[in-house]
């Protein structure tokens, strides 16, 4: 029996596994959606949360479609039987709490902080569907892309202010603010005195005077009075499009294989504002 | 009275001052001042002119309207519990422009707002008023105002949760809770013609709340068409209430204070009491509005908060002063 599994795992390492063979794994959250399309093989993936195929928040929405999608709750997913369970560490606590009850192996992901735990994430989903391969192949990517933007934000210590929706800013240790650290720019976060994050108002982000704006879209459509804050007029005089970094949400809002796009994509964004 | 108003236009004058005066970002008087016309930094302008100016703007004419409008409401129907919100009519207006925003289909900065604010409100006021029929009774007014606030209150939970856009919910129950922050000169745009209008209509009707106040008949024999009166009282409401609240959300409360606040002062005569009735309005909300800033909090505080925390208690103290009228209204 040992030694069946030992060969087992060494086949699979090897990448020429059984299908059969390898864990079939269900998601019900967003961001394990986007590790686990990565990095597992297609037959591996059970089902994915219920916003999977949204374009605006999912990063692989298009490959997403391959997929059957679960409604996020506990039925379906106790009907399937999967091998494991990847969920957030925060959301859906109830859910999680009844599969486990039920017997199931779930994965929880923590919120990812800084760089460090988005590759870890990785190694751990690549260990979870066991091509861990994949995973150090998608770091590497990681690396590269890190590498790289840091060049372009080199040449100039420019002072960002990542703003969203209502005015909350994202500080110093949150994913974001890690992803301008990274790359060598200054979070305008810490000078009002924002850790993990906060609000801050247009009064003083109009005093505090950072270089640019990094925001998750660039439209004029104020769909609700949280958008209309970004586009109010006296953060449109300081700030207009020439002075706003954009970072889709869907690039931004895990921390995964999207993060070398969401690097690049910085990169060509200095280089915009830059003109 | 003339004392009074003046006194009253002062006191607004120094609070909208006031309101320039405050925000998160220290400024001193005389900066506030210099920059205002133009003096001052690059950031110090527009921190004065384009971020507080619309605010003290909107403070002001939002608490005029709905001053004036609890006022007329009052002279109208001869009642002293009539007020907007206790009618529904905010709580309308804010389900025609949540719908706008659960929708996605315009700009919340666009005319779809106060226009579908001021539709719903017209409704609502116009329902009651039909169900209450002529000379209703306080208990049938305000349980039918009741009603109608429930039925818009569920109707805009249901629109929150039919909404694509996931900040939908958290975004509507913000804006609900009435809050004039961050507003631009857009927003001005936006209400004050509405505003304006409801205004000049609801003091055009003024003479005939006192031939009113004389009873119905007398009314109608000294030329007071009563019909016409009711019709261009609710159009005047709603135009300012729900152009109001496309902008603000709801503030409830200041159209039944303002009255009674001015009723020792000035008298019973309701055509007298419509321009202090609006100058209180005023001085109300922007006081509020300098508080929401001044109380410390980790986030802020929504002035419709703080409007209702004072309305409420005294809306129960005008009830158990009108005690033997709301029983007597029963049989």
């Amino acid at each position: 029996m040992l030694a069946a599994l030992a060969i087992t795992i060494g086949i699979g390492t090897a990448g020429a596994a059984n299908a059969a063979d390898l864990p079939r794994i269900a998601s019900i959250n967003l961001c394990t959606d986007q590790l686990l399309m990565t990095l597992a093989d297609p037959a591996q993936i059970l089902g994915l949360s219920p916003y999977a195929r949204d374009a605006a928040r999912s990063w692989d929405a298009a490959k997403a479609e391959k997929f059957p999608l679960l409604s996020g709750d506990a039925e379906d997913v106790l009907v399937l039987q999967p091998d494991i369970v990847v969920s957030g560490r925060y959301t859906k606590r109830a859910t999680r709490e009844l599969l486990k009850d039920k017997g199931l192996r779930v994965a929880e992901f923590d919120v990812p902080r800084s760089m460090d735990d988005v590759k870890k994430q990785i190694r751990r989903m690549g260990d979870l569907v066991q091509h861990s391969d994949r995973a150090e192949a998608e770091v590497a990517r990681l690396e590269a892309a890190i590498a790289r933007t840091r060049e372009v934000a080199a040449r100039k210590r420019y002072r960002v202010l990542a703003l969203s929706r209502r005015g909350w800013v994202s500080g110093s240790d949150s994913l974001t603010g890690a992803l301008l650290a990274t790359v060598g720019l200054d979070s305008a976060a810490r000078d009002l005195g924002l850790k993990l994050g906060g609000y801050a108002s247009l009064e003083a982000i109009v005093s505090l005077k950072p270089d640019f704006l990094l925001l998750s879209e660039g439209s004029n459509f104020a769909e609700d009075e949280g958008r209309a804050f970004l586009l109010h007029p006296a953060l449109q005089r300081f700030y207009p499009a020439s002075k706003r970094l954009v970072l889709p949400e869907k690039l931004i809002n895990c921390g995964g294989p999207m993060m070398s796009e969401a690097l690049d994509r910085l990169a060509l964004e200095l280089e915009r504002v830059e003109r | 009275m003339i004392a009074t108003t003046i006194a009253l236009a002062v006191l607004v004058a120094l609070l909208a001052l006031g309101s320039l005066g405050t925000g998160p970002v220290k400024l001193s008087p005389v900066t506030v001042l210099d920059a205002l016309f133009g003096g001052g930094s690059d950031v110090q302008q527009t921190i004065v002119r384009e971020i507080r100016l619309p605010r003290a703007i909107l403070g002001l004419a939002i608490g005029a309207i709905l001053g004036l409008s609890g006022a007329a409401l009052q002279g109208l129907l001869r009642n002293p519990l009539a007020s907007p919100s206790l009618f529904g009519a905010p709580q309308s207006a804010a389900f025609g422009a949540v719908l706008m925003i659960a929708l996605g289909w315009a700009d919340v900065r666009s005319w779809a707002l106060p226009v579908a604010g001021i539709t719903m409100a017209f409704t609502s006021v116009f329902v009651l008023l039909s169900i209450a029929g002529r000379s209703a009774g306080l208990l049938l007014l305000i349980l039918a105002g009741l009603a109608i606030s429930s039925l818009a209150g569920a109707a805009t939970s249901l629109v929150m949760n039919l909404s694509a856009n996931p900040f939908a919910a958290l975004e509507i129950a913000f804006w609900l809770l009435g809050s004039l922050e961050d507003r631009s000169f857009r927003h001005v745009t936006l209400a004050l013609p509405f505003i304006t209008a409801g205004a000049i209509l609801l003091m055009s009707q003024r003479s005939a709340f006192r031939a009113l106040s004389l009873g119905e008949e007398t009314a109608q024999s000294l030329g007071v068409n009563v019909g016409r009166l009711r019709l261009l009282v609710i159009v005047g409401v709603a135009l300012g209430v729900g152009g109001a609240v496309a902008v603000t959300g709801t503030i409830g409360f200041i159209g039944l204070i303002a009255p009674h606040l001015m009723r020792p002062l000035i008298g019973h005569d309701p055509t007298r009491l419509l321009v202090p009735s609006a100058l209180t309005g005023s001085a109300l909300l922007l006081a509020a509005d300098i508080a929401v800033r001044i109380i410390p909090s980790t986030t802020d505080i929504k002035v419709g908060v703080l409007t209702s925390i004072i309305g409420v208690p005294f809306f129960l103290y005008l009830i158990v002063r009108e005690r033997r009228a709301l029983g007597g209204g029963v049989a």
